[in-house]
C-alpha cells in the first residue's frame, strides 16, 4: 500500500542516504574530519531507519513486528475445540515461530498453511511459548484470527497471526457500572449542598437585611437541615419589616442585599462546584428539591420587594406555587446560580460589580414578571411568569457557561494537532466550496502507525 | 534552498538525532550538522521530485484547517487513502503542506529573510 509492500520506500530512502552521505564527503574532508566519522553517520542513520517501522519492507517478508506466527500441531483439528472467547496476546518481538506446548506437554509446531486457515482455535489451558521465550498461557479458548494488516497478507500466507484477547473484558465490563454510581447523585445533590452553607451567613446578618430570605417557614419541609431552619426563624418577624422597609430603603436594601446574595452566590457555587468534583451520593432528592424551593422563595421575595409593593397577597401564591414547580424546572433554577456564583468567586475585587449585576437581572426579570402576571390570574400567570422569568435567567447565565466551553475548545487545539499520523507534503491547489473541501498535494511522505508511505500526487476531498 | 518540511519524517528525525549523537561526541561541530541537513533537504525534494511516481486518492473528514504563512495544515478524522490496490484507514491524519506552485522553492524559515541591503546616501 501506497509504495510501501514491495520496498520501494525503503529503496528510496537508502538513495536518499546515500545521496546525502556522498554528497557530504567533500565537505567532512574540508573539515578535517576522517572518513570514519561519515561512516558513523551513516551506519547511525540506517540503523534507525531500520529499528523504525518505516522501511519495514526492507526487512525480511517473514517478520512482522506487530505479530507473532503460531504454530500448532498438525494433527490439529478444530472441530475438537469450542469456540468461546478470543485472547489478544500484545506480540512486540520479531519471530518467526514458536512452538506451543499441548495438553500432553510436548512440544508441537507445524506451519499454518499446511491445511488450516484462519481463524484457529486454541484450547484452554494451551500454553504459547514465542521464540524469545516468553511464555502465554491460555486460559480460555482461543480463536486465533488474521491480523487485519496493511500489506496484503494473501501472498503471504504464513504469517500474521494475531490473537485477540477478551480475558480482561469480563474485568471491564463490570468497570462502567461502578462508574456511573458516582454521577447519578450528582445532579441531586448539586442542588442540595449548594443552599446548606448559606443559612450560616444568614444568621449573622442584620434583621434589615434579610429581606431578600423567604419568610414562609411554614412551607419548609422538616427534612431541611436544621440550619436552614434556624435561619427562617427570624423570617416571619421580618415579614412586616419588609413592607415597611421597602418602599424607603429600596436602594439601601439592594446594597445590603448584595453581600447575602453574594455570600449566597458564592457559597452555592463553590458548594456546586465541590459538589459536582466530589460526586456526592448522599443528598435525598427530597432534601433537594427543599432547598431549591427556598432558594426560589429568595428569589421571588427579592423580586416581590423591588417591585412596587401594591399587593401583600402575591409572596403568599408566589411561594406557595414555587412547591408546584417540577424538579426539572427547580434543578434549572439552582443551575442558575451557579455560574453566576462562579463569577463572583472568580474575581473578588469585582465581586460587588457582579453582585449587583446579577440582582439588576434579578430584578428586571422579576419586574417583567409581576407586571406581567397583574393582569390575569394568581396562580396561573405567577407561575408562568416565574418560568419565563427562570427561563430569561437561565439564558442569561447559560451565556457564560457556553463562553467557557470556548476555553475548554482552546485547550484540546494542542491535542488536536498533537498526532502521530502526519502527511508532509506540497499542495499544488486547495479549494473549497461552501464546507466541500478539495486538496490537491504533491511530492509527500505520509507515517502512519510508524511506517511511512510516499506519494507523487495525492487528491483528496473532506467536509468539513 | 529546498523545503525543510522533510526533517519532520522519519528519515529526517533519524537523521537530525544521529547528528546530535556526533555533536555530543564532539565528533562534528553543529555548522556541520547544519550543513548536513541542508543537503538532506536538496536531497529528499530531487528524490520525491524525481523518484517517486506514484498517485493516491483519499476521502475523509476536515477537522480543522490552518493557513498561515503559505502553509497549509489540516487535521482529517477518518480518512480512506486509496492505491491503485489497496485502501488504509486512519482515524486522525495532520496534513502539513507548503506552497508547491512557488516559482522559487524559499526556504520556510527563510520566508522574511532580507535579500538585499539598504543602501544608504549621505551628502556630504
Amino acid at each position: 500500500m501506497l509504495s510501501n509492500n514491495t520496498g520501494p520506500v525503503a529503496k528510496l530512502y537508502l538513495s536518499i542516504i546515500d545521496d546525502v552521505i556522498e554528497s557530504m564527503r567533500e565537505l567532512f574532508l574540508d573539515e578535517g574530519l576522517e572518513d570514519r566519522v561519515l561512516d558513523d553517520l551513516r551506519h547511525l542513520w540506517e540503523s534507525k531507519m531500520m529499528q523504525s517501522k518505516a522501511m519495514e519492507d526492507f526487512r525480511k517478508n517473514n517478520i512482522n513486528s506487530s505479530n507473532f506466527v503460531l504454530q500448532l500441531p498438525a494433527s490439529y483439528s478444530r472441530t475438537d475445540q469450542e469456540l468461546t472467547t478470543s485472547v489478544l496476546i500484545p506480540a512486540s518481538h520479531n519471530i518467526h515461530s514458536f512452538p506451543m506446548k499441548t495438553n500432553s506437554e510436548t512440544l508441537a509446531t507445524f506451519s499454518l498453511p499446511a491445511g488450516l486457515s484462519y481463524p484457529v482455535q486454541i484450547p484452554a489451558g494451551v500454553t504459547l511459548q514465542t521464540a524469545s521465550g516468553q511464555l502465554y498461557k491460555v486460559n480460555v479458548p482461543v480463536v486465533v484470527t488474521q491480523a487485519p494488516a496493511v500489506q496484503p497478507l494473501i501472498s503471504r500466507p504464513t504469517q500474521r497471526v494475531s490473537v485477540e484477547r477478551e480475558a480482561p473484558a469480563p474485568q471491564s465490563s463490570a468497570v462502567p457500572p461502578n462508574t456511573k454510581r458516582p454521577q447519578e447523585g450528582d445532579p441531586p445533590s448539586v442542588p442540595a449542598s449548594s443552599i446548606q452553607p448559606p443559612p450560616n451567613a444568614r444568621i449573622d446578618i442584620p434583621p434589615g437585611q434579610e429581606n431578600s430570605y423567604p419568610p414562609q417557614q411554614p412551607h419548609v419541609p422538616a427534612a431541611e437541615p436544621s440550619q436552614l431552619q434556624g435561619a427562617r426563624s427570624p423570617e416571619p418577624d421580618i415579614k412586616m419589616d419588609e413592607n415597611e422597609q421597602s418602599p424607603q430603603h429600596e436602594p439601601v436594601n439592594l446594597s445590603m442585599n448584595a453581600s447575602p446574595c453574594s455570600q449566597l452566590l458564592e457559597q452555592i457555587s463553590s458548594e456546586e462546584a465541590l459538589a459536582q468534583t466530589a460526586q456526592l451520593k448522599s443528598q435525598d432528592i427530597d432534601d433537594i428539591l427543599k432547598e431549591v424551593i427556598e432558594e426560589e422563595r429568595e428569589k421571588a421575595e427579592r423580586a416581590r420587594i423591588l417591585a412596587p409593593a401594591k399587593n401583600d397577597n402575591k409572596p403568599d401564591p408566589v411561594i406557595g406555587l414555587d412547591l408546584d414547580f417540577n424538579y426539572n424546572e427547580l434543578s434549572d433554577i439552582v443551575q442558575l446560580d451557579g455560574p453566576a456564583g462562579n463569577s463572583d468567586m472568580e474575581e473578588e475585587e469585582g465581586g460587588p460589580l457582579e453582585e449587583n449585576d446579577f440582582l439588576g437581572i434579578i430584578n428586571a426579570e422579576a419586574i417583567k414578571a409581576l407586571q406581567e402576571g397583574e393582569g390575569s390570574s394568581d396562580g396561573n400567570s405567577i407561575s408562568s411568569s416565574s418560568d419565563s422569568e427562570v427561563a430569561e435567567l437561565e439564558e442569561a447565565v447559560e451565556e457564560d457557561p457556553l463562553n467557557s466551553g470556548d476555553d475548554v475548545i482552546e485547550q484540546d487545539i494542542p491535542d488536536l494537532f498533537d498526532t502521530d499520523n502526519v502527511i508532509v507534503c506540497q499542495y499544488d491547489k486547495i479549494h473549497r466550496s461552501k464546507n466541500r473541501w478539495k486538496f490537491h498535494l504533491k511530492d509527500g511522505v505520509m507515517c502512519y502507525g510508524g511506517r511511512d508511505y510516499v506519494f507523487s500526487k495525492a487528491v483528496g476531498e473532506a467536509e468539513w | 534552498m529546498a523545503y525543510q518540511l522533510y526533517r519532520n519524517t522519519t528519515l529526517g528525525n533519524s537523521l537530525q538525532e544521529s547528528l546530535d549523537e556526533l555533536i555530543q561526541t564532539q565528533q562534528i561541530t553543529p555548522q556541520l550538522a547544519l550543513q548536513v541537513l541542508l543537503q538532506f533537504d536538496k536531497a529528499i525534494n530531487t528524490a520525491l521530485a524525481n523518484r517517486v511516481r506514484n498517485r493516491v486518492n483519499f476521502r475523509g473528514s476536515l477537522n480543522t484547517y490552518r493557513f498561515c504563512d503559505n502553509v497549509w495544515t489540516f487535521v482529517l478524522n477518518d480518512v480512506e487513502f486509496r492505491e491503485v490496490t489497496d485502501l488504509v484507514k486512519v482515524d486522525k491524519v495532520k496534513i502539513v503542506a507548503c506552497d508547491g506552485k512557488s516559482e522559487s522553492t524559499q526556504n520556510k524559515s527563510d520566508k522574511w529573510s532580507v535579500t538585499q541591503t539598504p543602501q544608504i546616501s549621505v551628502c556630504l
